[in-house]
This record gives structure tokens, sequence and C-alpha cells, in this order.
């Protein structure tokens, strides 16, 4: 495989983790969800653990009138809200859908008594009174506004006219959050704002490896569709041309390397003062003085 | 080349499916701990003690327990209701002074009804004792109310109790990790003001003025109902359906018990009478008999185990409400 080839392909699937990651990147999940839901009670309540509940980061309510929102002991939210008719919420079903379930009061520690009393009764008591009342029907019976005559068990309070919005990590740890309307009419829209990890962190890296080798597949595609062998040949050219012989200027190298002549050799031992070196061209330039020029000159011709 | 718009969607494909897959929503883990489990915060039961104090303030200045809401109940609005009857009556009188700066308040640790709320006041004056008031909530629905309060006895302090991120466990009188029980300690030490300080029981308190006053006050009254050919006999219950306990610090236990006392005074071929003050108080005509109720509270601390003391009375108070024939 040439390296054209190698960037061909590797355009190819440059190209392919790039189209990914637009893709990917255009349907990126938002970290920052809202989960509502319809409250029909005067009343929801988020248990301890669902206000700690990890994703969670802010409850809000929508309703009409006064909204009052409280933090209480587990204990006394729950004998509050035993004589109440609320909704519970229980977290997340999905990121857009908010779990609820009505609330149901957990039932007293009732400790054992030894001496069970069964009270059985023989008689059947009389069978209640299937005629209904018209009136009562008719007139439909008036929201009875939630008692809020103690409130002395309630630890934290917030106000609200209209909506009501409490951040979360704003709840004590431990405590139950009770929201209720002060006129008892229905609450309203209870909406739950979360944060989720998206898992998107793979879609820029994609992209930009994708894009990296895109270029270097678009690169290898400008090799096979442009005809480079006028360019090619117009470079061998210039090089023969470069390399192309001549007359060599009189006293160059190559002037000289033509000449035959080479560089003197050194003798390693010591010759006679009044020596004659056999070869002009070994002689001592010390006494290159004594080489006939006409000579060199001659040889060159 | 075919291949290649098939890689392409096979790539589309898993980027849908790759961006689309976000993880569900966790479920919730368990429940955090609550970081202060008393059954009211500090600034809860401040909010208590600070309602109830302006509305004494506010009923106080009208001499009108009507204005005392449901934050007053029980003895406390018995006994603040005969003074305001008292202080209607008689120009000098005034209902007795509550100091409403609090120097400690000790909250219950109770996650069920009845709970208690008890608090110290600061020292109204040089010559009078902090007061010991104790509130109660019945239950969720109802306010904690101020039922009743009794002056420190001189000397006197009390004990070590936990403070407000746990609270203070409520016990019942006949809790048995203390010794005595609340309600031997409580049923000792009335029969001991009912026969005296010559009692054996006198060994079994430390000494207290609640109970060397009414030794006294009895004394006196013995003496001049016989000086007028008469008699002088009291009577002392606790009420110990509406006593309530608190553990302290060191395993002991703060009992608040209401007591009734009936003081009976009685003269031979004579008609008594009452000060001006308690004649607001009467009901009905004197005649050779008279009885003044009272309605007490006395503040019983029992030291835990092995920490040594007697029980003491650390604070009473001696409130009439009423004077019968």
């Amino acid at each position: 495989m040439t390296l054209r080839t190698s960037a061909l392909v590797a355009g190819v699937l440059g190209l392919v983790l790039l189209v990914v990651g637009l893709i990917a990147d255009s349907r990126r999940p938002d970290a920052d969800v809202v989960a509502s839901h319809r409250i029909d009670t005067p009343v929801a309540v988020l248990a301890p653990e669902i206000v700690g509940y990890e994703p969670l980061r802010r409850i809000a309510v929508e309703g009409d009138g006064e909204i009052v929102a409280h933090t209480a002991r587990t204990a006394d939210a729950e004998a509050w809200l035993a004589t109440r008719e609320a909704t519970e919420i229980t977290g997340l079903v999905t990121w857009e859908e908010v779990g609820v379930r009505a609330y149901v009061a957990p039932a007293p520690a009732v400790e054992p008594s030894p001496s069970p009393s069964p009270s059985a009764s023989p008689e059947p008591s009389p069978a209640p009174s299937p005629s209904p009342s018209p009136e009562a029907e008719a007139e439909g019976e008036p929201e009875e506004p939630v008692d809020t005559s103690s409130t002395d068990h309630w630890r934290t309070t917030w106000h609200g006219q209209g909506r009501l919005a409490v951040f979360a990590s704003a709840i004590p740890a431990g405590e139950t959050f009770v929201i209720h309307t002060v006129n008892g009419g229905p609450l309203g829209t209870l909406e739950l704002y979360a944060e989720r990890d998206p898992n998107d962190a793979w879609i820029t890296p994609l992209i930009v490896w994708g894009a990296i080798l895109l270029i270097v597949g678009v690169v290898g595609l400008l090799y096979t569709l442009i005809d480079l062998r006028p360019w090619q040949r117009k470079g061998e050219e210039w090089l023969s041309r470069r390399s192309a012989k001549g007359e060599p200027k009189e006293g160059s190298r190559r002037a000289r390397r033509l000449a035959g002549a080479q560089l003197p050799e050194v003798p390693l031992d010591p010759a006679p003062a009044d020596a004659v070196p056999a070869d002009p061209a070994t002689a001592d330039p010390a006494t290159t003085d004594q080489i006939p020029q006409a000579d060199q000159k001659g040889g060159e011709k | 080349m075919n291949r290649k718009p098939a890689l392409v969607a096979l790539g589309i494909g898993i980027a849908l499916v790759a961006s689309g897959c976000v993880a569900p929503p966790p479920s919730p883990g368990p429940a955090p701990q609550m970081a202060r489990e008393a059954a009211l915060l500090e600034t809860q039961a401040a909010a208590v003690a600070a309602d109830t104090f302006a509305r004494l303030t506010e009923a106080d200045a009208a001499l009108d327990a009507s204005l005392l809401g449901d934050r007053v109940a029980g003895d406390a609005l018995t006994v603040r209701t005969a003074q305001y009857k008292v202080a209607r009556s008689v120009s000098d009188a005034k209902p007795e002074v509550l100091p409403s700066e609090m120097q400690a308040l000790y909250v219950s640790a109770e996650s069920s009804w009845p709970r208690v709320l008890a608090g110290v006041s600061a020292q109204p004056g040089d010559n009078l004792t902090p007061v010991v008031s104790l509130w109660v909530q019945d239950d969720i629905a109802s306010p904690y109310s101020l039922r009743a309060w009794a002056h420190m006895i001189p000397g006197a302090s009390m004990p070590s109790m936990a403070s407000d991120v746990t609270g203070a466990a409520q016990l019942s009188v006949t809790e048995s990790s203390v010794a005595p029980t609340p309600q031997e300690a409580i049923e000792q030490y009335v029969e001991y003001l009912r026969a005296g300080k010559g009692s054996e029981l006198a060994a079994a308190f430390a000494p207290d003025t609640y109970a060397e006053r009414l030794f006294a006050g009895r004394d006196v009254l013995s003496t001049a109902a016989s000086g007028a050919g008469g008699a002088y006999s009291d009577t002392i219950e606790a009420d110990l359906e509406n006593a309530y306990v608190m553990a302290t610090a060191d395993g002991g236990a703060l009992v608040f018990a209401p007591l009734t006392v009936a003081s009976a005074f009685s003269v031979s071929n004579a008609k008594v009478s009452v000060p001006a003050a308690d004649q607001a108080l009467v009901e009905g005509t004197l005649d050779a008999t008279v009885t003044h109720h009272y309605r007490d509270l006395i503040v019983l601390y029992i030291p835990g185990p092995g920490t040594g003391g007697l029980p003491a009375v650390v604070a009473a108070d001696h409130h009439l409400i009423k004077v019968t024939p």
C-alpha cells in the first residue's frame, strides 16, 4: 500500500468520524433537565432521600395563590401529613418524568399487647343508607383550607406567591420537605430541576481526529486527481541542466580535478633537505614553487 | 466505493444511538442523617419562648387571660388568670414578673407526643432567682404552650442537659434507670412535705427553701388556728399524670411535677377573713373555715447513677389559684 493509498483510506475514515461526531454533537443531550408533574392535591412531600437525590438541583411549584414550603423532622412531617391528602414525590422515573404516588402515612408503632381482646360482633351492623344526599352532591364540598395553626415543628419556611422555587442545597440534609397551598386548593405544577451527566466527552475528540484524518485524505486525493508529471519533468530537466558538463573556470577546483591534480602526499619519513620529490604533485607545499606551471596547464589540455 | 456510503450510514446510526443513549436517572439512595435530631432547633425553641412572652406582655397589660391565646395553657393559664383577677381587684397587686430573656433552653429528643421544652430565664433581679418554665406540645397540631413555671431555689443549680443537637430524652415517671424513679422521688417528696421536717424522708432530699417555707407556714397557721379554737390542715397531692421527665447529661432526671396543695384553716365561733389580695379569689361565702387552693410546680433533680448526691428540688413555686369556704 502506497503512501497515497494510506492517505486516502485515512481520509475516508476521517470523513466518517467527522460526520458521526457532527451528528452526535447536534444531538448532544442537555446536562440540565426539567421534569414536571401536575399535583392535584394541596400538599406535596419529598422525603429526605429525595431531597438529597444526587441529580436534583431545584424544586419549583407553580400554582394559584400563596404557596408555602417547609422542612421538618421526618416524624413531625409524618404526623402533620397523617390527616392530609398529599402526593409523595418518589424521584425521577425518566429525566422528563417525575415519580409520584399518593402519600400514605406510616402506621404508628404499636407495642404488642399480651392480652389480645377479640371483639367480633355476631350482630351485623346496619347497612349504610343507599340514598345519597342530592344537596351535598349539587353544592359540592368546598375546599377546606390546610390548617396551619401550629407551625412550631417547621424548621425552615419559604413563601411564594403563584410560584415558589427552592434550591435542594438549601434544604438541610435529613429533613423532609413539604410544600402546600395556603388556600387548600390543588398545588399546581411541580418541577424538578436536575443535572445529569450526558456522557458526551467522546464527541469533541471524534470531531477533531476526524478533521485531521480528513485533511490527510484530501491531500492524498489531490495527488490522485492532479497530473503532476509536467512539473516532474520540468524538475528533472532543471536538475539535468544543473548537472550538464561545460568548460570549468580556470583555476577552479573542477578544473584542477579534471587536470588530474591531486593533493600532495605527505611523506611519513623525513626527507633530506635537498631531495627533489619524484612526483611534483606530491611535493611538499613548501617546495611547490619548483613545480613548473607550464606542465600543469599542458596537462589539462 | 459502495462500502463508503454504508460505512457513513453505520457511523451515523452509531452516533444517533450513542448520543441518545443517556444513562437513566439513578435511584434515590438512603436518607441522609439529620444534623440536628432534637425536636426543636435552638431557633425554634427561642421563637416559642419569644411568642409566649409576647402574648404574656400583651395579656399582662390588659389583665386579660383571653389574650394569652394558645401559648399559655394548663396550670400556667389557671395561675395567670388568678393573678389577673387579683390585679384587677387590688390596685397595687400586679401579675408575677416572668423574665422573657432566656439563658438556657432544654429541648426534647422525642419523636412522639407530648413533648416538652424547658427554659431557664435570666436572673430578673438581685432578690429574685431565675425562673424555670415548662412548655408542652400535646400533638403536632397544637403549639408548645407554657404549662407552668417556678423560681429556682436559692443556691440551687440546674443540671447539665443535652444540647439541641440531640435533645434530651424524655423519660417516663416510672423510668428505672435512675434511682429513685421519678415517680418514687415525687411520692417520697410529697410524703416528706406531708410529714414535716421531722420526717425520716427529710434525709432523702437535699434541703430546699420550698419545703422550709411550707413547714414554717404550717407552724404559723396551726398556732393561729389553735389560738382561735380551730384547726389547720393541709393536703398535698402530686399530679403524676401531668408530670414530665427529661434525662440529664449525667444520666439522671429532671422532673417537673405539679402539686396540688389545699390549706384548710378553721376557727370556732368566729368568721375567718382573708387579705384583700386573696379576697378576689374567694368562691362562695367565708364563714368559720377557709381553704386556700394552690397549684405548685416543683422541679426535682435526681442525680445520675454513680454521681452521688441526693435528689434535690431546684425550683418550686407556690401559686394561689382559689379560695373556698
